[in-house]
């Protein structure tokens, strides 16, 4: 009996966006930046704070577990324009698939990648860092902020590749925004009151500051109510991007002509 | 495919038409029926309605007005049903990023083709297109010709009851062309309908069973291929070409001597003049020639082909009628 249709679209997105350069795209970037950064800015936060060997690494692991799904998103943006770009939207389309089964085959491919590259960073984050904290529940809330998000940024990203025409375009957008998100969050530092204002806006209305916050507050056993907080402004956020990604998809040419 | 007799008509078109920007129509009141088993081709110029006709009958497009019946089934409703149902190789290219193999086993299984039957229909296709050596090359290194040959493969990797070609044959070459067209109609021996747009004439000529001349939107021949050629049967064609200098004179003046006795449509230097008879038509073209001082290029007269019909089918679209005689 064959697989329903959903499914199908998925194993076909997984097995095409699964060659090498995704893969180093996808964990490889995320796992430099936590070892390399990680390591790297550890001496300098030891030379300034006097805080232990592994501190700045164990606060920056699940920062870069909550980064799985900025990357996650944008690789559902990406499989929405290849696909576009080298005719397969279209050819999907003319086959036994509705839009919408694709759409959603796509916004699945990227909250499974998100969740998969999420748990490879927190199994380097054991190896590296340990932990000795992590609970079911607080695991639970990771992957439940992270699966969150990846559906954020992958509404996010397939509202601009439907919208942008052109190549060179998307990728600036796509560059910009990632780097956007990615700095003006607490991935990589915490907030705090002596960041300028302007930074501080920018990481109070970024998406990806919640992720970060609930995923290390899950992963250290420190949840509070502003996490739960963070997560319902995180899930309304994506219901509405998602209604507009879905409406601007929907009305979008398919064809590469 | 579909257990219906032959000649039960699975596409009915009446009065479609479809506009993009709700100013020009792309297709302008397009009506016709194609019958179960039956080659059905689709000539026209570059922007001539061809691809926006594809588009409505797999469903990629709703017309915006007309009725549209595929298989049946009304393209608004039943979309998916109908799309199960067809295979498409559409005039762009179009590839998963793997192998030529990779891409026909993760059709099949896209289609729900079982893991043995996709393995089997692969190793066949393979053959068939003269694809066994690429096999393991990913398809966007392959050359265009290369590429076409997967398209096509990939698009017989599963069932269907009506196949969709836009153009399927650009790009290929002559050896492989005809195995393409060969291996067509071996499908509609077996059942298969087939809606087939090309500007290759030869094509046509060998492949369709009923051709419909598109130009602007609108059908403006539509027979058999040999009743299309009748319609000129009997005549002659005269094609004749002068200096690129001589042409705005001698033309007009060509016209009004050849009066209703011919059939006349030009294009920069050359003309084409439909006769019943040559021989006076030559003499008069000569005659002509000399009292105006025009070289002849080249004069010969030949059978009526498929390319008449269409040129002339054309000419009619652009000028409201050829010159002379309809």
């Amino acid at each position: 009996m064959a697989a329903p249709n959903l499914t199908r679209l998925i194993y076909r997105n997984i097995r095409v966006n699964t060659d090498v350069a995704s893969l180093v795209i996808l964990l490889g970037l995320p796992a430099m930046y936590l070892i390399f950064f990680g390591y790297g800015f550890q001496s300098v936060i030891q030379g300034t704070t006097g805080g232990s060997a592994t501190s700045y690494l164990a606060f920056l692991a699940p920062g870069i577990m909550a980064f799985q799904a900025v990357m996650a998103g944008t690789v559902g943006g990406s499989m929405l324009w290849a696909d576009r770009r080298w005719g397969m939207l279209a050819q999907l389309l003319v086959g036994p698939f509705t839009r919408i089964e694709y759409l959603f085959g796509i916004m699945l491919t990227s909250l499974l990648f998100g969740l998969g590259g999420a748990a490879i960073m927190m199994g380097i984050a054991v190896v590296l860092v340990g932990s000795t904290t992590l609970t079911v529940t607080g695991a639970l809330v990771v992957f439940g902020s992270i699966a969150l998000g990846s559906i954020f940024f992958g509404s996010l990203m397939l509202l601009i590749s439907a919208l942008v025409k052109s190549n060179n375009a998307y990728n600036s957008i796509q560059v910009l925004i990632i780097f956007f998100v990615n700095f003006a969050s607490t991935v990589f530092y915490p907030f705090n009151a002596s960041l300028p204002g302007a930074l501080q806006v920018l990481f109070s209305i970024n998406p990806l500051t919640y992720i970060a916050d609930t995923a290390r507050a899950g992963y250290t056993g420190t949840l509070s109510g502003h996490n739960g907080l963070e997560m319902l402004v995180l899930a309304i956020e994506t219901v509405v991007l998602l209604i507009l990604a879905t409406r601007a998809y929907l009305r979008s040419d398919v064809s590469t002509e | 495919m579909s257990s219906l007799p032959t000649g039960t008509p699975l596409i009915e078109a009446q009065d479609l038409r479809h506009s993009y920007d709700g100013k020009v129509f792309a297709l302008d009141g397009i009506s016709f029926s194609i019958g179960r088993g039956e080659v059905f081709g689709l000539l026209g110029r570059n922007g001539a309605g061809k691809s926006t006709l594809i588009k409505a009958m797999t469903t990629l497009i709703q017309p915006t007005s007309g009725r549209l019946r595929i298989l049946g089934l009304d393209p608004r409703r039943d979309g998916r049903r109908i799309r199960e149902r067809i295979g498409v190789v559409q005039q762009s290219e179009s590839f998963d990023f793997t192998t030529v193999e990779g891409n026909l086993d993760l059709y099949g299984y896209l289609w729900g083709v079982p893991k043995a039957e996709r393995a089997r229909r692969a190793e066949e296709l393979l053959r068939r297109y003269g694809l066994e050596g690429f096999r393991r090359r990913r398809s966007f290194d392959l050359s265009g010709g290369q590429k076409r040959r997967v398209q096509v493969a990939r698009e017989f990797m599963h069932d269907m009851d009506i196949l969709f070609l836009d153009e399927p044959t650009v790009g290929l070459d002559i050896v492989m062309r005809r195995t393409l067209l060969d291996s067509i109609r071996t499908e509609v021996d077996r059942g298969l309908t087939v809606v087939f747009t090309t500007h290759n004439l030869e094509e046509a000529d060998y492949l369709c069973d009923r051709i419909a001349v598109v130009d602007a939107g609108r059908v403006l021949a539509l027979d058999t291929v040999a009743n299309l050629k009748r319609l000129y049967s009997g005549k002659r064609t005269v094609d004749l070409s002068v200096a690129p200098e001589d042409g705005p004179r001698f033309f007009p003046a060509l016209v009004e001597a050849m009066g209703s006795t011919a059939t006349i449509t030009t294009r920069n230097n050359t003309a084409v003049l439909l006769v019943d008879d040559p021989k006076p038509a030559l003499a008069g073209v000569v005659e002509l020639s000399q009292r105006l001082g025009v070289q002849i290029e080249w004069l010969t007269v030949r059978q009526n082909t498929l390319e008449d019909v269409f040129l002339r089918s054309i000419d009619r679209s652009d000028t409201g009628g050829p010159h002379g005689r309809p």
